[in-house]
């Protein structure tokens, strides 16, 4: 492989990696800009979306990388897949809000955050007590099609995850810009007093900022099985930190930010990884949340979220 | 005065004594308890809970006192724990050379020879390693807060998460220094006078002891110091604080070194007990524990958190293994096969993520709640005896020297938030001694004169001078060490605080206590924290008896005029030259508003220069020599109250009468 091969490769990478981050980073947003909270339990929500989407395609027959679908079936069984990954982790995330978010929303101080710390523990050591430590293997039924360009290798999951990430983000630019609880998401991000003067519902702007950004960490968690082949508890931390990371170098609570963040933070990622050694990963991207912070606290995009001072 | 000051502040002394008694039986318990509980696995368990209630007590300056979530503490544990590690152990090798005779010559290296050529050998003692990995892990605090500590809180919490990791990964990747994952090998244990620790627990058991009755002797110290005021201030309310002269900067990063360094202290403890150091020691689990700990006992509570650390530990090592004991009997009994391959140990975590979400619904104060309730008033105390100002126990107020100048200098000043001009080209003069009052309608700008003149808000052009000094620049603290000092629009009290608490929190910036004097208590201290306690009592007493026999109660627990009340108390504890008081009235029944307007007339003529901005325009014709008034971001009129309320353009923007704009 030359240079610009191994570049172009790892650009690949990085992209299939990015549009995983991004739909994660949604997440932080979204909640982040309705209610300036750090949302710790979307660490664990993305980790048990890939475990759900592991246990319906393991529900279809499928298992390990043996049995490879095409055509209709194949389609079928991802969009089983997503769906109820999706809408399984939205149902958490809602569950989440409305009944351990909810009561704490007009109290004052870190209450809210060590809550969904605490969530974010109890899922994770439920998936630890029901399904064990030890790495599983995700279901894949693609065909491995590829393409070579250049030195570099395009597989048609990357492909396929780009275009499901795409979708899925289309899907939510239109949500907020056009739809009236999009709408009403954007104005409470603003300023919430005044929403609520208007006569927006916060408790439903609330539920599906949660419902909506728990839903794409589910995507999110079944694209990382097909990814990387495997399912495994403790994913949620590096993928949430960097998902997060994205957020805030987007800007967090802004929602094209987010995405454009979680494809930068997936170039870095695969880019430092060829060149320090995956190890450090983990203290690249961190370092480069703190600079964020220290530097331009806003992002890139400008920050929205509503000001409380 | 008529006030009936039932409960002095004196009295409660004897809660601290209360609190000093009981520490003292509890510590006299556990010296004894070696004597008659001879069993050396439980000594040990009971040494490791010691190290986590250190921790724990550490990791409540951060959290509880300062409010700063940190979610990475357990990276100081392992940093001490390291240092000590390194420095005692055949990991970090240098080669021989004569320069390190001297340090040979103390005892901290010595020269071993391992076949080859001559190599160094660290030797640092125990007694050494524990304050100095305490400055070591204070050190790196510091380092970590820096850029960090000026973020807002919950990205702190996030940072400091990484933070944690990134230490393991250090821990766990530099092999040269820390050996990896497989860890540190023969750390050597303490020695005092010859005698060796060893591997038995009661010596440790006892240094252990020893180390948390300091912490809890120091955390109670800073708490009832200005130190631990400032702290809370910040906890409460950042904003306020830093308007009350508290630099944020200064004491969050004092609270972060400090936490580290208790961390630092026990992270030595642990590793000269365990004698070999893993990365796996100073995990994220181990950080999770100690908030849980932390919020278990109750946030900023010194005995919460020790009684939240034990619980803890006895749970893991006692209660959990028991009960899967108890369950597998069950098991055994009853036939039931599932029963015999649990293992409650594997739900730790588990019941700690439980544990947070139920105490964050249900009990957020934590099981022995920092906040003491207070009973009720009498009705006799409730009684209000008005006090109309007349003021005699304050005449420490600076005097002004009548026609001397002019005290707040205000020139051109710009503010924009985007594209909206908040403030355009404003000037405006306070004579010295003078009363001078803002008025407009809302949105046209006087909060943020207020906020800009107090650095809370930047200008974008103009001047500030106050007494000749430039105020525009300065932070918020600094702005009240010049002598200015302010209430806010919409009440900001320190919630989970006292009256006397409140009003002592204004008083931080002419107090000079540090975090030695506040620990070590020298007389000048104790005098200075009664005189400061005797001022903030006088000016309580300003109000007639409508916050004195309140004096020990939270401030939630008072009424809308009496927040207000103890919010121009605090300002006034500053000792300032101009007070800036914004909207004092809001609020307030026309009774009310007229004592209060009594009452900052006499504060006037004790000496105060006043800038006020005040809807009540019978408040204003009361008090004010000058009326300024804006609209829209400009000063539209300015002049005597008569003049101005009869001035067109004023008539029109505050009624509309010619028919708007």
């Amino acid at each position: 492989m030359t240079a610009g091969d191994l570049f172009l490769q790892q650009a690949i990478n990085g992209l299939s990696l990015g549009a995983m981050y991004s739909l994660l980073a949604l997440g932080f947003t979204l909640v982040y800009g309705i209610m300036e909270l750090i949302n710790f339990a979307h660490f664990n929500v993305f980790m048990v979306g890939s475990m759900i989407a592991m246990l319906t395609l393991q529900a279809f027959g499928l298992s390990g990388q043996q049995t490879i679908l095409t055509g209709l079936p194949l389609v079928g069984v991802l969009l089983v897949g997503f769906a109820v990954s999706m809408v399984g982790c939205g149902l958490i995330g809602v569950a989440i809000e409305r009944f351990l978010l909810r009561p704490l929303r007009s109290v004052k101080g870190p209450a809210a955050m060590i809550t969904t710390i605490g969530v974010s523990y109890i899922l994770f050591n439920l998936v630890l007590l029901t399904l064990g430590t030890d790495s599983k293997n995700f279901p894949n039924p693609l065909p491995s099609i590829s393409w070579e360009i250049g030195g570099a290798v395009l597989r048609m999951r990357e492909v396929l995850i780009w275009v499901i990430a795409l979708v899925l983000m289309g899907g939510l630019t239109y949500f907020v810009t056009y739809t009236k609880l999009g709408k009403a998401m954007r104005a409470t991000a603003q300023d919430p007093e005044a929403a609520r003067m208007m006569g927006v519902e916060v408790d439903q702007v609330v539920m599906s900022a949660f419902f909506l950004g728990s839903a794409l960490a589910g995507a999110s968690g079944m694209i990382f099985g097909l990814y990387y082949n495997l399912a495994k508890v403790d994913i949620g931390f590096a993928a949430g930190l960097r998902a997060f990371t994205a957020a805030v170098l987007g800007g967090i609570g802004n929602v094209p930010g987010a995405m454009l963040g979680g494809v930068l933070i997936g170039l870095i990622e695969s880019g430092s990884g060829q060149l320090i050694g995956a190890a450090w990963s983990d203290v690249v991207i961190f370092g480069i949340l703190v600079l964020v912070l220290v530097f331009r606290p806003a992002g890139l995009l400008g920050r929205l979220a509503p000001n409380k001072s | 005065m008529t006030a009936t000051a039932t409960v002095h502040p004196s009295a409660a002394l004897n809660h601290q004594q209360r609190s000093l008694l009981l520490a003292a039986l509890a510590f006299i318990f556990f010296t004894l308890l070696p004597q008659f509980w001879d069993n050396d696995g439980d000594l040990d368990s009971l040494a490791n809970a010691m190290s986590y209630a250190t921790l724990a007590l550490g990791l409540n300056i951060v959290v509880g006192f300062a409010g700063l979530l940190d979610l990475g503490y357990a990276a100081f544990f392992a940093i001490g724990a390291y240092y000590y590690g390194i420095f005692t152990s055949f990991q970090v090798m240098p080669p021989w050379s004569d320069s390190w005779a001297p340090l040979a010559y103390v005892g901290l290296v010595e020269k071993i020879n391992q076949g080859g050529p001559d190599l160094v050998h660290f030797t640092l003692s125990f007694w050494i390693a524990l304050p100095t990995g305490g400055l070591v892990a204070a050190f790196f605090g510091m380092l970590f807060g820096l850029p960090v500590l000026r973020l807002r809180g919950d990205y702190l919490a996030i940072v400091t998460l990484g933070f944690g990791e990134i230490v393991q990964i250090c821990a766990r990747n530099l092999d040269w220094l820390t050996n990896g994952a497989a860890g540190l090998n023969g750390v050597q244990g303490p020695k005092l006078f010859g005698y060796r620790f060893g591997v038995h627990a009661e010596p440790y058991y006892y240094v252990g002891l020893v180390l948390v009755a300091f912490l809890v002797f120091v955390s109670f110290r800073l708490r009832g110091s200005r130190i631990g005021r400032a702290w809370m201030a910040i906890r409460e309310d950042e904003t306020a604080a830093s308007a009350m002269g508290i630099s944020l900067v200064n004491y969050k990063l004092l609270a972060f070194a400090l936490g580290a360094a208790f961390a630092g202290m026990t992270g030595v403890f642990f590793i000269a007990k365990l004698q070999t150091a893993t990365p796996e020691m100073f995990n994220s689990a181990v950080s999770s524990m100690l908030l849980v700990m932390v919020v278990l006992g109750g946030m900023g509570s010194v005995w919460g958190v020790v009684v939240g650390a034990i619980l803890l530990q006895l749970m893991q090592t006692w209660f959990l293994p028991q009960m899967t004991v108890w369950i597998h009997d069950l098991g055994k009994m009853t036939g039931i096969a599932a029963f015999g391959h649990v293992d409650m140990v594997q739900w730790t975590q588990l019941i700690f993520g439980v544990i947070l979400v139920l105490m964050m619904l249900f009990r957020r104060e934590g099981l022995i709640p920092a906040v003491r309730r207070v009973a009720p008033l009498s009705m006799e105390q409730q009684t209000a005896h008005v006090v109309r100002g007349g003021f005699q126990g304050l005449d420490k107020i600076g005097r002004w020297t009548p026609g001397t100048g002019t005290a707040l200098d205000i020139k051109d000043v710009v503010v924009k938030f985007g594209g909206l001009v908040a403030l355009n080209k404003v000037s405006l003069q306070v004579p010295e001694g003078g009363v001078v009052a803002v008025i407009g309608p809302n949105g046209s700008g006087k909060s943020t004169l207020f906020n800009v003149i107090t650095g809370l808000v930047e200008a974008n052009s103009g001047s500030i001078k106050f007494q000749g000094v430039e105020l525009l620049g300065l932070a918020p603290h600094q702005v009240l060490e010049n002598g200015v000092a302010r209430t806010f629009q919409n009440i900001r009290l320190f919630s989970n605080l006292t009256v006397l608490e409140n009003v002592l929190i204004g008083e931080h910036a002419r107090l000079t206590t540090g975090p030695f004097g506040a620990v070590i208590r020298p007389p000048s201290v104790i005098k200075e924290e009664s005189r400061a306690t005797e001022w903030a009592m006088n000016i309580i007493a300003m109000f007639g008896n409508r916050l004195t026999p309140r004096w020990d109660q939270p401030v939630t627990a008072l009424s809308y005029a009496n927040r207000r009340r103890v919010e121009i108390a605090r300002a006034i504890a500053s000792r300032p030259k101009i007070l800036l008081l914004d909207e004092p009235t809001a609020g307030m029944n026309p009774a009310e508003s007229l004592e209060l307007a009594e009452q900052i007339k006499s504060l006037h003529e004790l000496g105060l220069t006043i800038l006020l901005i005040e809807h009540k325009l019978d408040v204003v014709t009361r008090l004010a020599d000058n009326v300024i008034v804006l609209d829209h971001g400009d000063k539209i009129a300015e002049g005597l109250p008569d003049v101005v309320r009869k001035d067109e353009e004023v008539l029109r923007a505050y009624l509309g009468r010619s028919g708007g704009h």
